[in-house]
């Protein structure tokens, strides 16, 4: 289940910089992890700590985009909150994917796109109750963002 | 900004540009490029051309104001995640410095009135990177042709609460004109309404409001929102005033404003618009009571002329 925190949480996670001294070579072994490098990064996972990225050649995990390296660490840590402001549009299919196989819960201060993935459940946190349709989620998206 | 494999290319016109946009489309290695060429300059393998100097902040956020101690008439490019961007004690210091700010944030900065025209992502082609506008002036979201007229089903949904106001309800009616109380209400008061809704709103301050408001808006059908300028933008566009380089002015103002002088190009037409007619008690320009020389007639068509054509078939002569 996907959980979404609207609005200012002080004990969100920034994605981008704890993803650089925590992450683990073993995430990247992961095959949906290896298809949002595909799909984020337009970038191919090869070994090791080995990323051919299609503009800026062989890169390290630290060269990754901000906004993937916040979508492995929700998918990879479930139990800690990420800030997934960092996170673009087109991260939104893959958080509305993970919550599909797990609970996570992330912190929006904006009002992420969910709708051309539809039908989906969402749990908003700050209103404790689930949406079920577009309309539903950026009705209580307006009120905290 | 050009190194063996990136190409950026920007125009700063405004002095709040926001940039946001979906992930990994280079926003971050742009300012980490920048923030290289300024501690090591072309022997970094980093070639910068530039009007004015360009400054990447860097600074713990607390200390934010320090940062500037040194920096003079610069572009300063402020990377996501620096808290301070969001607070009214930066806004009030960008209000009144002579920096422009190239901004990346998906998250509104509500305190800054900027443009919803100089809020970009970044498109790329091969290794050249540059910047698409995110939103438009106008849109139009509908499921059915419109009326060719208003019908009582329609409501006008103005920001505006002063001369805006009285012209939308001089011109398309009292009752179906109603004024959400500046722009923090729109998105909700339109997600409340069963009508059919035109939207109109000053695009000079409305970025940091404008994604709230598609958000709704993307959901309905038939709505139509309108986000020139500014009311008085419209009125100068439409003919019906002459003033020295005009033309010239509404086809480059950047060229004639002063971002230390004006915040947002609102005000600057605002000013513009009440200093041309200041000596002439018939046309003089008040933002709070329009008089009747913009109100009916030809010179009210002429301002309705200026506007898009769905707007305008809504528009019924006396």
């Amino acid at each position: 289940m996907l959980k979404i925190v609207f609005g200012e949480n002080e004990k969100a996670l920034y994605g981008p910089v704890w993803f650089q001294y925590n992450y683990e070579i073993t995430w990247f072994h992961d095959e949906l992890v290896q298809k949002m490098i595909e799909s984020v990064d337009k970038s191919r996972y090869i070994d090791g700590e080995y990323i051919e990225s299609e503009v800026l050649g062989p890169i390290s995990p630290l060269n990754l985009s901000g906004g993937l390296k916040t979508l492995i660490s929700i998918y990879e840590n479930p139990e800690l909150v990420f800030d997934a402001t960092s996170c673009g549009g087109n991260c939104a299919k893959w958080l509305i994917e993970m919550g599909k196989d797990k609970d996570i819960t992330i912190n929006l201060k904006y009002i992420m796109r969910f709708r051309d993935h539809q039908p989906f459940e969402i749990f908003i946190v700050n209103e404790n109750r689930y949406v079920r349709t577009n309309e539903e989620y950026v009705d209580l998206a307006i009120k905290y963002i | 900004m050009e190194t063996k494999r990136l190409r950026y290319e920007f125009d700063i016109k405004r002095n709040i540009t926001v940039i946001l946009g979906d992930s990994a489309t280079g926003k971050t290695t742009m300012v980490e490029l920048l923030s290289a060429y300024g501690r090591f300059g072309e022997n970094g393998g980093i070639k910068l051309e530039s009007d004015v100097p360009c400054v990447v902040f860097a600074a713990t956020g607390e200390k934010w104001q320090s940062f500037f101690v040194d920096v003079e008439d610069s572009i300063v490019f402020i990377d996501e995640d620096h808290p301070f961007v969001f607070g009214e004690e930066f806004a009030r210091y960008a209000c009144s410095c002579s920096h422009y700010f190239v901004i990346i944030t998906r998250r509104p900065l509500f305190n800054l009135p900027y443009s919803i025209d100089e809020v970009y992502g970044i498109k790329t082609t091969g290794r050249y990177h540059f910047p698409e506008k995110v939103y438009h002036e106008f849109y139009h979201i509908y499921d059915n042709a419109l009326p060719n007229t208003v019908n009582n089903k329609y409501t006008f949904l103005l920001e505006d609460s002063g001369s805006g106001l009285d012209f939308y309800r001089n011109a398309f009616g009292d009752s179906i004109c109603r004024s959400a109380g500046g722009n923090s209400g729109i998105a909700k008061v339109l997600s409340e309404l069963d009508t059919e809704v035109v939207v109109i709103a000053d695009g000079a301050a409305f970025g940091a409001y404008m994604d709230g408001l598609l958000s709704v808006a993307e959901n309905k059908t038939n709505v139509i929102l309108y986000l020139p300028e500014s009311f008085e933008w419209l009125i100068l566009k439409s003919g019906i005033i002459m003033g020295e380089n005009l033309d010239r002015i509404l086809a480059h103002p950047e060229e004639y404003i002063d971002s230390k002088e004006y915040f947002s190009w609102e005000r600057y037409f605002t000013s513009l618009l009440m200093h041309i007619t200041e000596n002439d008690p018939v046309r003089r320009y008040s933002k709070v009571k329009l008089l009747p020389f913009y109100s009916t007639g030809k010179n009210r068509e002429a301002i309705i002329a200026a506007m898009p054509e769905p707007i305008r078939r809504l528009y019924t002569k006396d």
